[in-house]
Formats: structure tokens, C-alpha cells, sequence
């Protein structure tokens, strides 16, 4: 059963993000990220995550994804790029090799040493499992104890975040911005 | 509902509040509520008030200098938080003050010309207040966690400087470019730390550098390989050098000075500990990386430069062959017991660079508001209407090309004598390729200093250079330090002396 929802999940995870790279269109292409975000989603019930789980559909699956499309309607779907032209046209052969090549050692690398990656450490705690809020518990513990500073600076992070994405789609006044499209 | 919520209150009773130390995070604290205190400056002045922003941002750089030096001089030692996840020792408070000078000499530069172009000021003192946030937090981060939240943190803000100029097309490209490749970089990245994080359980650097040791199983030696290359973007180490020379064109001069000095800096500084404290027990595998990633970027850096003739673009060039020298040392840095001289050789080279190079921003910030070119044509006669800036341009300019007794000089000097002293073939082969590629540098740093001292004046308009006083504060620093740094070597040595790295190679 365990092998079988992993198999499953994983087929969404791959099968949506070749979508997103490989999709003409804008709004399939981000339609495909939502089957990769809830592959993993899957993946996390399957690891006992529940809570990793809801959050990742409701924030990722449903929340940036939707603003993704905003985006994407805003700019207008139709204006698509002519992805046919390509000033070097060695380029995209050498990637699909270079790509392939990598991904062959990534594979290779993985299979040959299976007992590296072996789950040594405590994870999810299962013996709380039972506990409704056991997943809540231990994430907050880890998240205001060992991270508790990286988990506090990402906060100011959004706030530049926000602050720069003003100043980058802002107009000022009097100016026209050339038309780079 | 009661009854549920008491019992939350009761299972938490066992919880323990991590101890923090608030004077080894003051630095950090200080630069946070700077960026708010810009921040909200920058909402409630009128745009004539706007000025004040740039001085408040230089006494928060220079406030959280004061206890970087308080700490420097406490005898408390090396100080662990959250359970050696976050450190503050030798090594890291060099690097911070490293940035936050580098930061305030960058603010000497900006403030004249974001004024004279008309861009938005106080969201740029903001966004470099949140950069250098990342570069000091990077400086003291030991796990992946913190190492990954301090570089986006360093290069998100970044990014967007880079695109500064709107209504610029050179500058949109500067920063679409440096952000893909950032982002793509940062994947790369990512994608090693998963894979270090299957093979040791923790996220914690000394904790990963116990299992990646010992035999070197093909997915260890790939996740340090994917590690290594997300870093080799940010220090620009050819091959993964292309985002480079666009961006510095690109970006506004001051923001291309920032991103070759306090950014690079951040990416050596971050290499250093990952590969010091996190594989100390794998030099089989990042050796060799390095010595390919100096060779090559020395190299192309330098053979690149000679083709150019725009400055920035020069210096661009110049910036990623500086990279491969700074990388030298790391090609041995396993051997035996070369680490050390290895971190202190990278060290010292990042304080002469970093002097070094923002003052040569600096003269092209000065004689570009005049000339209004970039050409290395440009700078023709600049000595018979400006010898003070000549002068110093001279001084910088061989100091990058290593000539005794300026700073750069003992920079290479540690370089070189760390890879012979480690007395493996390899190392003696990475020595003579250096000392090829600093015959190669004096091309085209003795092409500046021909334009400026022996040719004419392109287009006879000799009026004086006005160089505004901010910019000549920040040139008098840079060659003060400059000159220091070569004439009292012992002074530069002894902050690499200082620089030693807490739980490196597990000591």
C-alpha cells in the first residue's frame, strides 16, 4: 500500500512539473505546478505529515497558485513569446544533453548508494502520534527552539520582498517606461 | 473547549525557551531596525527631507560596527546559539565587519548618484540594509537552515538593486539575469542540501560533517558537488560565471561595486564554512573542484578582460579572475595541515580586494559624472586634468595587479605561498598557472594606466573633475587601507591570523 500511493504521488509530482516546463500556455503550464503541489501533499500524508500536508494545499496548491494566474491574467495570456527563435542553435541540443547527463548521475549516484540515505533520525515522533495536535507540536518545538532565528529573519525577508515589488512595478510620476515588449 | 485548552497549558509547561545571547546578535538587531527605521523615515518625510535617509543608514552600518567590536574584544571566546546553529567566532566577526565597512563605503558612493538620477532612495538604503543583513548573518550561520534563509536574504534585495535603473533596458536585462541564474543557483543548492540531509539526519554542519566522511559514496560526492556549484554562482567562478559581466554593465555603477566586493565576499564566506565545517573529511571530492573552478576563472577572467573596452565591463572580467586568485588556496586547503594558512590566505585577500576594488569604483563613479562614458578610452589624459584621481586609479590599479608594496600585493603573496607550502604536484601547477594569469592581468590594468598617464584627452575637454565629498571620503579610506594594508602587511596578516574558523576540520 505504502509503495503503491508513492508510485502514485510521485507520477503527479513528475508528470505536473514536465507540464509546467513543457506547456505552451501559461495558465496549463501553472495548472500543472497545482498536480506537482499536490503530489507532494500526498507525499506528505504518506510520512505522517498531516499538517505539512493541509498546509501545502491550502497555501501552495491554493493560494500561490491563484496568484499565479492573477499574474498571468494581468500580463494577458495571449502574449506568447516565439520560443522558436534562438540566437545559438547549439544550445538546446547541449542542454538536452547536459540534462540528461545530469539526471543519469543523479540516478546512478542515488541507486549505487542506497545505504547512505538510510532514515536514522527520529523525524515525526509516532509514538504522539495519536495526539490530534502531535504534528503541530513537534513542527512549533523545532521552529521556536534550533530555527527559531532563521524563523524570525525570514519575516523581515517578506517585508523587503513586498517593499521591492512595490518599487520594481511602480510608475513614477511624469515617467514613462519604455516599452521593452 | 476549556478542558482542551488546559490541557495545551499543562503540556506545555515542559517547553524551555532557547537562551539568547543579545550581544552576539546585536550586530544583526541593529541592521534589522534599521531597515524599519529607513523604512518608516522613508513614509512620513516629504521628498525634499529625503536626503537624511542616507546618513541614517550609514550610522546604522556604522552602529552595528560597535558591537562587532565589543564582541571582538570580549574574552569570552567563540559564542554558540541555538544549539551551535548560529556562531559567532574570530572568522565570523572578521567577515562582518568586513561587510559592514564594505557597506558603509557603498553608501559614500550611492547616495550623490541615486540623487543625480532621480531613483528611489530610501527603498535602495533599505534593500542594502537587508543585503548586508544576509551577508552578516551568513557570516555566523552553521546549519543549512540559516545558511539558505542568510542567501536569499543577501541576494533577493540584490536583484532587485541590480534592475535600479527602470527606465533602463541594460539595467531590466542586469537584473532578469542575475535573478535566474540566482534562482537557478539556489535550486542547485537546495537540491545538495536535501541530499546531505538524507545522508546525515541533521541540518547542523558539524553534524553532516561527521557522516561525510570516510569512504565517498557517489551520492555523497554529488550532494557536495551541488552544494559547491550553487556557491561558484554567487563568487561568479567560470563556468558559471555568465550572469556576471551583464549584470555589472547593467546595474548602476555603485550596485555593481556592492555586488563585486560585499556579494562576493558573502559567497567566499559561505563556501568557507560549508566546506570547512561541513566536509572537512571530503577533500578528495572538492579539491579537485576547486582547482578546476580557480584555473578556469582566473584564466577566462583574465583573457576576457583583455578584450574589453568598456571599464565596467573591464572590471567585471577583472572581478571573476579576482574570484579564481581568491580560490586558489582552496585547491589545497586538505592537504595536511594547510587549512589554516589556506583561510587565512583567502582571508586577507578578500580585506585587500575589497578595499581595493570599491575605491576603483569609486574613481569610475568620479570620472564617469564627467565624461558621462564608460570607454576605457575615456580615461585618456585623465592625469593632466585630474592627477589626484589618476593618481589613485594608479594606485588601485596595480594594486589589483599584485605590484609591491600595495595591498594586493600581499593578497596573491598569501596565495601563492599557501599552495606551495602544501608541496603537492597539484598545488605547485595551480601556482605557476596563478603566476601566468598575473603576468596576463597587467595587460589590461597597465592599459588604464596608459590611457590615463600618456595619451591625450579624447576630446580636449580638459575641465576640471567635481567629485562630491562623499566620494572623496570613500576614496580616501579605500587607498588609505590600500597603501596600509601593502606597507604594514603584518596589519592585514594578523586579522587572517584572527580568522579562525570555530569547529573547522573538526577542531
Amino acid at each position: 500500500m505504502g509503495l503503491f500511493v508513492f508510485v502514485c504521488a510521485a507520477a503527479m509530482v513528475l508528470v505536473g512539473a514536465v507540464g509546467v516546463v513543457t506547456r505552451n500556455n501559461p495558465v496549463h503550464a501553472a495548472l500543472s505546478l497545482v498536480l506537482t503541489l499536490f503530489g507532494i501533499a500526498v507525499l506528505f500524508v504518506a510520512n505522517n505529515a498531516h499538517f505539512l500536508a493541509a498546509v501545502q494545499v491550502i497555501v501552495y496548491a491554493g493560494a500561490i497558485v491563484v496568484l499565479f494566474l492573477f499574474v498571468i491574467m494581468l500580463l494577458g495570456v495571449d502574449q506568447a513569446e516565439d520560443l522558436s527563435l534562438e540566437p545559438l542553435t547549439v544550445q538546446r541540443p547541449l542542454a538536452l544533453v547536459v540534462s540528461i547527463g545530469v539526471t543519469g548521475v543523479i540516478i546512478a549516484a542515488v541507486l549505487k548508494s542506497q545505504d547512505a540515505l538510510f532514515a536514522r533520525g527520529t523525524g515525526i515522533d509516532s509514538a504522539t502520534l495519536q495526539d490530534a495536535d502531535a504534528n503541530i507540536r513537534q513542527l512549533s518545538r523545532s521552529i521556536f527552539t534550533d530555527y527559531v532565528f532563521a524563523f524570525e529573519v525570514t519575516s523581515v525577508l517578506l517585508l523587503i520582498a513586498v517593499v521591492g515589488t512595490v518599487v520594481m512595478s511602480r510608475r513614477q510620476h511624469g515617467q514613462h517606461v519604455e516599452e521593452s515588449v | 473547549m476549556f478542558a482542551a485548552l488546559f490541557s495545551v497549558f499543562v503540556t506545555a509547561a515542559d517547553w524551555v525557551s532557547p537562551s539568547i545571547d543579545y550581544h552576539a546578535l546585536a550586530p544583526e538587531i541593529i541592521l534589522a531596525g534599521g531597515v524599519v527605521v529607513v523604512l518608516l523615515l522613508d513614509l512620513f518625510t516629504s521628498e525634499n527631507n529625503k536626503w537624511m535617509l542616507g546618513p541614517v543608514t550609514s550610522f546604522t552600518l556604522l552602529g552595528s560596527f560597535i558591537p562587532i567590536l565589543t564582541l571582538a574584544l570580549s574574552d569570552s571566546g567563540t559564542r554558540s546559539l541555538f544549539d551551535g546553529r548560529y556562531v559567532v567566532d574570530n572568522f565570523s566577526l572578521t567577515m562582518k565587519g568586513l561587510f559592514v565597512l564594505a557597506g558603509y563605503l557603498v553608501v559614500l558612493l550611492s547616495s550623490d548618484y541615486l540623487r543625480e538620477g532621480d531613483f528611489y532612495e530610501g527603498e535602495y538604503w533599505i534593500l542594502m540594509l537587508s543585503s548586508l543583513l544576509g551577508m552578516v548573518m551568513m557570516a555566523s550561520s552553521r546549519d543549512l537552515v540559516s545558511i539558505f534563509v542568510s542567501l536569499e536574504f543577501l541576494s533577493i534585495p540584490a536583484y532587485m538593486m541590480a534592475a535600479w535603473r527602470k527606465r533602463d533596458l541594460r539595467s531590466n536585462e542586469a537584473g532578469v539575469k542575475y535573478f535566474l541564474l540566482g534562482v537557478f543557483a539556489s535550486a542547485l543548492m537546495l537540491y545538495g542540501m536535501s541530499l546531505l540531509y538524507g545522508i546525515s539526519n541533521s541540518t547542523l554542519l558539524t553534524d553532516i560533517g561527521k557522516y561525510v566522511s570516510g569512504e565517498m559514496s557517489a551520492v555523497r560526492a554529488v550532494a557536495i558537488l551541488f552544494v559547491v556549484v550553487g556557491f561558484a554562482f554567487k563568487i561568479s567562478a567560470v563556468p558559471f560565471h555568465t550572469w556576471a559581466p551583464d549584470t555589472y554593465e547593467g546595474a548602476p555603477t555603485p550596485v555593481t561595486a556592492f555586488l563585486s566586493v560585499a556579494s562576493k565576499a558573502a559567497g567566499f564566506v559561505a563556501l568557507l564554512t560549508v566546506v570547512y565545517v561541513g566536509f572537512p573529511n571530503a577533500s578528495e571530492v572538492w579539491q579537485p573542484v576547486f582547482w578546476i573552478f580557480a584555473a578556469l576563472t582566473m584564466t577566462v577572467g583574465n583573457v576576457m578582460a583583455l578584450r574589453q573596452t568598456n571599464i565596467v565591463r573591464m572590471l567585471a572580467y577583472s572581478s571573476i579572475s579576482q574570484g579564481g586568485f581568491i580560490l586558489m588556496p582552496l585547491a589545497i586547503a586538505g592537504e595536511g595541515d594547510s587549512a589554516g594558512a589556506a583561510l587565512r590566505a583567502v582571508v586577507t585577500y578578500l580585506l585587500v580586494y575589497a578595499a581595493t576594488n570599491l575605491g576603483v569604483f569609486a574613481v569610475v563613479i568620479a570620472v564617469s559624472h564627467k565624461t558621462r562614458s564608460g570607454a576605457i578610452s575615456s580615461y585618456g589624459g585623465l592625469f593632466s586634468y585630474a592627477p589626484g584621481l589618476a593618481i589613485v586609479m594608479t594606485i588601485f590599479m596595480a594594486s589589483l595587479a599584485g605590484i609591491p608594496p600595495l595591498g594586493g600585493w600581499i593578497g596573491k603573496f598569501g596565495s601563492f605561498q599557501a599552495l606551495v607550502s602544501a608541496g603537492t604536484t597539484w598545488g605547485y601547477a595551480l601556482a605557476v598557472i596563478g603566476a601566468v594569469n598575473t603576468v596576463i592581468a597587467f595587460g589590461y590594468y597597465g592599459n588604464v594606466m596608459r590611457e590615463m598617464w600618456m595619451r591625450p584627452v579624447p576630446d580636449g575637454d580638459t575641465t576640471h573633475v567635481v567629485v562630491p565629498s562623499a566620494i572623496t571620503v570613500a576614496l580616501g579610506l579605500t587607498t588609505f587601507a590600500t597603501l596600509l594594508m601593502g606597507i604594514l602587511p603584518g596589519l592585514v596578516l594578523h586579522f587572517g591570523d584572527l580568522a579562525n574558523l570555530a569547529g573547522a576540520f573538526g577542531g
